[in-house]
C-alpha cells in the first residue's frame, strides 16, 4: 500500500532517526587547547567572577561534562561553574535571558558565534578548534588563484580563528592578501599606516590599502557552509566568493546566484508591502538594542497604516508560526547571521527588519546592498533614516503579487476607520479577503471556537470504538 | 474632417438620441483600420490643424510600422442627414427631429492576441461594424469578435470590404460575386443565429442587405455602397417607393426585360447573371465603370468615354484628375461617385442603436445590483440627471509616464471635472470598503484617436477619458456617485492569459524599475497579468506570442526603460479531472489524531458552463442553488447545500462539498480545508511542481 504510506510515516523510521551530528569527544589531552582552559580561568580570576554559566552548542555538547569538571577543578573555591541548558534562539547567541536566570555574572560561550555583542553580562567567546591542514590549504587556493599578484580578503569561520596568522604565512606569495579580523579582535589592528581604509561589517574588519577599491578584491571564505558565508555574501554582493573547506579539504567558488536570491528577498518585500497584519517575531533576547529595534519597528509598520503583532516563540519552525493564520508577513528581529532565514517552507513570508523598512518608508530606495545586522537601521548606523510621520492620505499602487490595488498609508477618511479592536460577531458578515487586524481576521473566519451544541446531541450508548494508537489504528486501510 | 470646438461637441453629446457608440471588429487584416480612415477622413472630429495625417487610429509607431493595430482607440465622428431620411431611423428617435449625429466610433485590433481589446471596445459601444473580406470571407475570428459582440448585448451591421480584390485580382463575374456575398452574410447569420439567446429584448439582429444592413465596397479605395443608396437611384426610375426598390435588389428578384416586369424565377433566356436584381442595377454599372477606367490608358476615345460615364453619373473630377488613367483613375472616380463615408455612416446613423435604446436592454447584462435601485433605472432611461454610473474599460498611457488617461462610457449622470465620486474596483463589495475609493475626478477629457481635449463634463451615453482616478483601479471599474452602487459586471475575454514569459534585470540594484514597469505594464493592457513568483522570478502572462512580445517591448522602452534577460514563452496547462477518483485519499493531520478523506469527481460540464455564465454562483441563495443544482444535475439536496466553497479564487468552476454525516467539530476545519482547495485549484499541482 504504497499510496497509504504517503500520508503516515512509519513508526520504525522514527525509533532509529539520528538528532543533528555528534562529533567525537574531544581528546583529553587537548582540551585545554581547544577550550582555551587557561585563557577562560585567567578571565575569571581577573574579574573575580563567582557565578559561571558555560553555553554550548549542540554539536559540543559531548566535551561538555569533561570542560565544566576541568574549570571546577581550577577554578576558586567560592566560584560556581554550571552549563546552561537549551538556549531559546540560536546557538550562534548568546543566551543572555538564561544566564540571567542562573544569576550568573558572566557567561563563556563556545563553538561557533555570529559575534553579536551581548548587552548586559560579561561574555567570554571561546571558539574552539576545528583542525585545519595547511598545507592542503595553500595547495587549493593556489589552484583558486593562480595568479600571485590577486587581490584577495581572507575570511573565516570563528573556529579557525586560532589559525589565521599561520595561514597567511602558509601564503607569502599573495601580496594582495588581506587578513580580516573578528570585531571583538578589533585592537588587534594595528592602527599604524594611516594610508588604508577600514571596513567594519559582519562582525568583521577588513583594512585595504586606501587606492584600491573593495569591488576589486575576491573573497577567501575558511570553513564548511554556514549562515556566516551566507551572511557575507549578502553583505558584499559585489564581490566573488571563494571558499576552502576544511572539513571536506575542498576548495571552490562558491556560485551561489545572489541576483536570484536578491529576486527572492525582493518578493518577500513586495508581500510586506501587501500586508495589512504584521508580525514582530524577536529572535534574540542578547543581542544588543533588540529593544530598540522592536519599539522602532512598531512605529514603523504603525505609521504605515498596518498592524502589528509581537510574537515570541522560541526557536523558529514552520508549525509555530502556522498557528497565527491571521498574520500576513513576520519580521524577524535576531543577529545577523540568523536573519536571512530561508523561508520558503513558511506559509506567510518572513522578513528581515530593512526590507520591512523597504516596504514602510516610502523614501527608502532598494539599492541590492543588504544590510542583514539591524544595528545598522538604528540611530547611528550606516543604513538609518528617520521613521516618517504617520502618512495620512493614502497611496496606492498596484500589487504585483495579488493583482489588486493595495493602500499604504493611514486611510485619511475618518469614515473609512472603524474600530476594529473588538468586533461585533454577527453572523451575516461574508467572507472577504483582508483584514486590517486580527479581530477582523476573526470575525470572517467560519469558526469561532467550539460548538457546545447544548441538548442537540442524542445521548447514545457506549460502544466499542477504534483499536490501537491514534498513529494508524487497527481498522484503518493499509494497516495489516 | 470636421472641424469643431469643445463647446459644439458637447452640445451634440447632450442629445441622447443622436448618438451612436460603435466598435470595428473583424478577423486580421479584414481592413479595419484602413476603412475607418475613410471614416475620418469625412467626418472625423478633430483640432483643424492635425488635419489629414493618415492611419488615424493605428497611434503606435509599431502599429504603423507593422501594419496592425495593436490597442483600441476611439474616435468621435460628425455626421448629418438629411430631414426626410429621418424617417429610416426605426428606434426612438430625437423628438426635435435633430439631424446632427455624433459617432463614437472604436477601431479594434483584429488579430487574436488582442481579443481584450475588442472585449474592452465592446463594453462601452452599442453597435459594432463587422468587417469581412469577402475574398477571405468570414474566418475564425470574425466568429469569435461576432459571439462576443452578441453575448454583450452589441448590435452587429456588416460591411462586405475589399470589393476591389474580387474585382481587379479575382476577376470574378457578377453573379459570383453576389454567391460570395452570399454565401458570407448567411455565414454571418448563421453565427448570429447559433448566440443570439431565443427571445433576445435586442430584436431580431440578423443582417440583410434588404433592410440596409449590410455595406458593400472597398475600404482602400474609399468606396462603399449599400442597397439604399441604389434604390434612391431607381426609385424614381421605376416609380417604386426606396424600400420596396430595396427588396427588389436583393435576392431572388429578376427584371423580365421582355414583360418589362420584376419576377421571382428566371424563366426562357433570363439567367441570374443578367438579371438578377442587384446584378443589373448594381453590379453592371460598377463593372461598366471598372472597366471603362482601366480600358481607359489604351486610347484617348476609350478615355473620353470614362469621362462621359463620369458625367453621366454625377461625378465631378477636377481637370488634375482627368489626367490620370487607370487604377488612379478608378479609385478617384468610385470615391466620388459612391463615397464611403456617406453610405457607411448612413448605416450606422440608421441601424445602430442609440444609448437610450440600447441601455434598456443592456443594463441587466451591465449592472450587478438590483433593477430596481437609482443606478440601475438611471442605465435604464439613460438619464443624464441620474446617479452617476461609469464603466471604465482600459487604461491608456500618457505622455506623463506611468500615468493614464481612465477610459470608459457614462451609462448614466453626468462625470463632471472636479466630482467626487466612488471608484469601485472589481473586488468591491457592496458595504465593505474593500477596493473603494472615494476622490475627485480632476478632469474629464475627450478622446480622438491620439489628440486629447478637455472638456468640462460628460453626459450618459458618451465614451470619455478621466484624469486623476488611474492610481486607485489596476486595469478598469466602476465609478458611481451613488453610495449603495453595486459594480458593473467585470468583462469576460474570450481568451486567457496562458503563455507565459520570466523577466529578469540584469542588474539587482534596478529591480524597483522593474518592478515599478511591471506595475505599468499590467494597468496598459487590459489582459496582461504580471505577477511575482514565490521564487522572486518576474513573470508576464499574455494571450500569445504576440501579445507578449508587444508587452515586453513595452515594458522595456517604455514602462521599466532597463535592459531585460527574457526567458523561451512557455504555455501553462492546467489538469482536468476525468474520472472519479479510484479510492478514497487519506490525509493526517500533523498530530495524526484527525484524518481527513476526500475524493475528486468530474462535474457535468454544462454544470461549468452555468458556473461560468454565472448561473451558479458562490453568492446565491444556498437553499435556491441547491434547488437548482438538484433539480438539474441531480445533486443530492442536502450535499448540494452543504457547498463549502468555488474554486479558484472563490468563483471559478470546481466545487468542494462536504459530504460527511454526523463528524463534529468540522467547522473547526473548514477555514484550513477552503484555504487549501483554493490553492490547490488555482496552481494546479501536478504542472506547477
Amino acid at each position: 500500500m504504497e499510496g497509504v504510506s504517503m500520508f503516515s510515516s512509519n513508526a520504525d523510521s522514527v525509533l532509529s532517526r539520528t538528532v543533528g551530528s555528534q562529533a567525537l569527544p574531544t581528546d583529553h589531552t587537548q582540551l585545554d587547547v581547544v577550550y582555551e582552559i587557561n585563557r577562560t580561568l585567567h578571565w575569571i580570576k581577573e574579574n573575580g567572577f563567582k557565578r559561571v554559566a558555560l553555553q554550548f552548542p549542540d554539536e559540543l555538547m559531548g566535551d561538555a561534562v569533561s570542560v565544566t569538571k576541568q574549570l571546577e577543578r581550577l577554578v576558586p573555591e567560592d566560584a560556581r561553574v554550571f552549563i546552561l541548558g537549551d538556549t531559546s534562539y540560536g546557538s550562534c547567541c548568546v543566551d543572555e535571558v538564561a544566564a540571567q536566570h542562573y544569576n550568573a555574572d558572566c557567561l563563556v560561550h563556545y563553538g561557533r558565534s555570529c559575534l553579536s555583542v551581548p548587552a548586559r553580562i560579561a561574555t567570554q567567546f571561546v571558539f574552539g578548534r576545528l583542525p585545519l591542514d595547511l598545507d592542503d590549504l595553500a595547495d587549493k587556493v593556489t589552484v583558486l588563484f593562480p595568479s600571485a599578484d590577486a587581490n584577495v580578503i581572507l575570511v573565516y569561520d570563528s573556529v579557525f580563528q586560532y589559525a589565521c596568522d599561520d595561514i597567511v604565512k602558509k601564503l607569502p606569495q599573495y601580496t594582495g592578501i588581506s587578513l580580516s579580523v573578528l570585531a571583538i579582535d578589533k585592537d588587534k589592528l594595528q592602527p599604524d599606516d594611516k594610508g588604508s581604509q577600514i571596513i567594519q561589517k559582519c562582525s568583521r574588519v577588513i583594512k585595504i590599502p586606501q587606492d584600491k577599491q573593495l569591488e576589486s578584491y575576491s573573497f577567501l571564505y575558511i570553513g564548511s557552509e554556514s549562515l556566516t558565508l551566507t551572511n557575507l555574501m549578502y553583505n558584499f554582493q559585489s564581490s566573488t566568493f571563494f571558499s576552502y573547506n576544511p572539513i571536506t579539504r575542498t576548495g571552490r567558488k562558491e556560485s551561489v546566484n545572489v541576483n536570484k536570491m536578491l529576486m527572492k528577498r525582493y518578493f518577500m518585500i513586495e508581500k510586506a508591502k501587501d500586508a495589512n497584519i504584521v508580525g514582530i517575531l524577536v529572535g534574540t533576547l542578547g543581542v544588543a538594542n533588540y529593544l530598540d529595534i522592536l519599539n522602532r519597528l512598531k512605529l514603523l509598520i504603525k505609521n504605515a497604516g498596518k498592524k502589528s503583532y509581537v510574537f515570541i516563540v522560541g526557536k523558529i519552525n514552520v508549525a509555530k508560526l502556522a498557528n497565527f493564520m491571521e498574520v500576513d508577513v513576520f519580521v524577524l528581529i535576531a543577529c545577523a547571521e540568523n536573519s536571512l532565514l530561508d523561508s520558503s517552507d513558511f506559509y506567510k513570508p518572513v522578513v528581515t527588519p530593512y526590507e520591512m523598512e523597504l516596504a514602510c518608508i516610502p523614501g527608502r530606495e532598494w539599492t541590492g546592498e543588504y544590510p542583514t545586522a539591524f544595528g545598522q537601521l538604528l540611530e547611528g548606523g550606516s543604513h538609518h533614516m528617520p521613521v516618517p510621520d504617520k502618512v495620512t492620505g493614502e497611496e496606492t499602487d498596484v500589487s504585483l503579487v495579488t493583482g489588486r490595488i493595495r493602500r499604504s498609508g493611514v486611510a485619511g477618511d475618518v469614515a473609512m476607520e472603524t474600530g476594529s479592536a473588538l468586533m461585533v460577531r454577527d453572523d451575516t458578515l461574508t467572507v472577504a479577503t483582508q483584514a486590517q487586524s486580527a479581530g477582523e481576521y476573526l470575525s470572517m473566519r467560519s469558526w469561532k471556537g467550539l460548538e457546545q451544541k447544548l441538548g442537540e446531541t442524542p445521548v447514545t450508548r457506549a460502544v466499542e470504538g477504534q483499536k490501537g494508537i491514534a498513529m494508524g489504528y487497527q481498522t484503518e486501510p493499509g494497516n495489516p | 474632417m470636421v472641424n469643431f470646438t469643445v463647446d459644439e461637441i458637447r452640445s451634440i453629446m447632450d442629445n441622447k438620441f443622436n448618438i451612436r457608440n460603435m466598435s470595428v471588429i473583424a478577423h486580421v487584416d479584414h481592413g479595419k483600420s484602413t476603412l475607418t480612415d475613410s471614416l475620418v477622413s469625412k467626418a472625423g472630429i478633430i483640432a483643424g490643424a492635425k488635419a489629414g495625417e493618415m492611419r488615424f487610429t493605428d497611434t503606435r509607431k509599431d502599429e504603423q510600422e507593422r501594419c496592425i493595430t495593436i490597442k483600441s482607440t476611439a474616435i468621435s465622428l460628425y455626421y448629418e442627414i438629411p430631414k426626410e431620411d429621418l424617417c429610416f431611423i426605426k428606434q426612438s428617435r430625437s423628438p426635435d427631429g435633430e439631424t446632427h449625429f455624433l459617432i463614437n466610433l472604436i477601431d479594434s485590433p483584429g488579430h487574436v492576441d488582442f481579443s481584450s481589446e475588442v472585449t474592452a471596445a465592446l463594453r462601452v459601444t452599442d453597435g459594432a461594424l463587422v468587417v469581412v473580406d469577402c475574398v477571405s470571407g468570414v474566418s475564425v475570428q470574425t466568429e469569435t469578435v461576432l459571439r462576443q459582440a452578441i453575448s454583450e448585448r452589441i448590435k452587429p451591421v456588416l460591411f462586405m470590404n475589399k470589393m476591389d480584390l474580387a474585382l481587379l485580382t479575382l476577376q470574378c463575374d457578377m453573379e459570383e460575386l453576389y454567391q460570395i456575398f452570399q454565401r458570407a452574410i448567411e455565414n454571418v447569420n448563421v453565427i448570429i443565429a447559433t448566440y443570439e439567446g431565443e427571445d433576445s429584448p435586442m430584436g431580431s439582429i440578423s443582417v440583410d442587405p434588404k433592410d440596409g444592413t449590410v455595406g458593400f465596397g472597398s475600404g482602400l479605395h474609399g468606396w462603399a455602397f449599400n442597397l439604399k443608396d441604389f434604390a434612391k437611384m431607381y426609385a424614381s426610375k421605376f416609380k417604386i417607393p426606396e424600400e420596396k426598390m430595396m427588396k427588389r435588389l436583393w435576392g431572388d428578384y429578376f427584371f423580365d426585360d421582355a414583360s418589362k416586369k420584376w419576377v421571382k424565377m428566371c424563366s426562357g433566356d433570363m439567367t441570374p447573371l443578367k438579371c438578377r436584381g442587384f446584378n443589373k442595377y448594381i453590379l453592371t454599372p460598377i463593372y461598366t465603370v471598372f472597366k471603362e477606367c482601366q480600358e481607359a490608358e489604351h486610347s484617348p476615345e476609350l478615355k473620353e468615354k470614362a469621362l462621359k460615364r463620369a458625367e453621366q453619373l454625377g461625378v465631378k473630377l477636377t481637370s488634375e484628375e482627368k489626367e490620370t488613367v487607370g487604377k488612379v483613375l478608378l479609385k478617384t472616380f468610385m470615391r466620388k461617385w459612391l463615397p464611403a463615408g456617406d453610405a457607411l455612416l448612413q448605416m450606422i446613423v440608421f441601424h445602430l442603436p442609440s444609448p437610450v435604446t440600447a441601455q434598456k436592454y443592456r443594463t441587466e447584462l451591465l449592472y450587478e445590483g438590483p433593477m430596481d435601485d437609482p443606478c440601475a433605472v438611471g442605465t435604464k432611461n439613460c438619464d443624464p440627471k441620474g446617479e452617476l454610473m461609469m464603466y471604465i474599460s482600459k487604461m491608456v498611457p500618457t505622455s506623463d509616464k506611468g500615468r493614464f488617461y481612465a477610459f470608459g462610457r457614462v451609462f448614466s449622470g453626468t462625470c463632471s471635472t472636479g466630482q467626487k465620486v466612488r471608484i469601485m474596483g472589481p473586488n468591491y463589495k457592496p458595504g465593505k470598503k474593500e477596493d473603494l475609493y472615494e476622490k475627485t475626478i480632476q478632469r474629464t477629457i475627450l478622446m480622438m484617436g491620439r489628440y486629447i481635449e478637455p472638456i468640462p463634463d460628460v453626459p450618459c451615453g458618451n465614451i470619455c477619458g478621466l484624469v486623476g482616478v488611474d492610481q486607485f483601479l489596476v486595469k478598469g471599474g466602476t465609478i458611481s456617485t451613488y453610495k449603495d452602487a453595486h459594480n458593473m459586471k467585470v468583462m469576460k475575454f474570450s481568451v486567457s492569459p496562458v503563455v507565459r514569459v520570466a523577466v529578469e534585470c540584469k542588474n539587482p540594484a534596478e529591480l524597483p524599475k522593474l518592478v515599478e514597469g511591471l506595475k505599468r505594464l499590467a494597468k496598459s493592457d487590459p489582459m496582461v497579468q504580471c505577477t511575482i513568483e514565490e521564487s522572486g522570478e518576474h513573470i508576464i502572462a499574455g494571450a500569445g506570442e504576440l501579445h507578449l512580445e508587444i508587452c515586453l517591448k513595452d515594458l522595456e522602452e517604455d514602462h521599466a526603460c532597463i535592459e531585460l534577460i527574457k526567458s523561451d514563452p512557455v504555455v501553462s496547462y492546467r489538469e482536468t479531472v476525468e474520472e472519479e477518483s479510484q479510492i478514497m485519499c487519506l490525509s493526517k493531520s500533523p498530530n495524526k489524531h484527525n484524518r481527513l478523506y476526500m475524493k475528486a469527481r468530474p462535474m457535468d460540464p454544462r454544470l461549468q458552463k452555468d458556473i461560468d455564465d454565472g448561473n451558479v454562483t458562490p453568492r446565491q441563495e444556498m437553499k435556491e442553488r441547491a434547488r437548482y443544482l438538484s433539480d438539474t444535475y441531480e445533486f443530492d439536496v442536502g450535499e448540494a447545500r452543504k457547498i463549502w466553497c468555488f474554486g479558484p479564487e472563490g468563483t471559478g468552476p470546481n466545487l468542494l462539498i462536504d459530504v460527511t454525516k454526523g463528524v463534529q467539530y468540522l467547522n473547526e476545519i473548514k477555514d484550513s480545508v477552503v484555504a487549501g482547495f483554493q490553492w490547490a485549484t488555482k496552481e494546479a499541482r501536478c504542472t506547477v511542481r
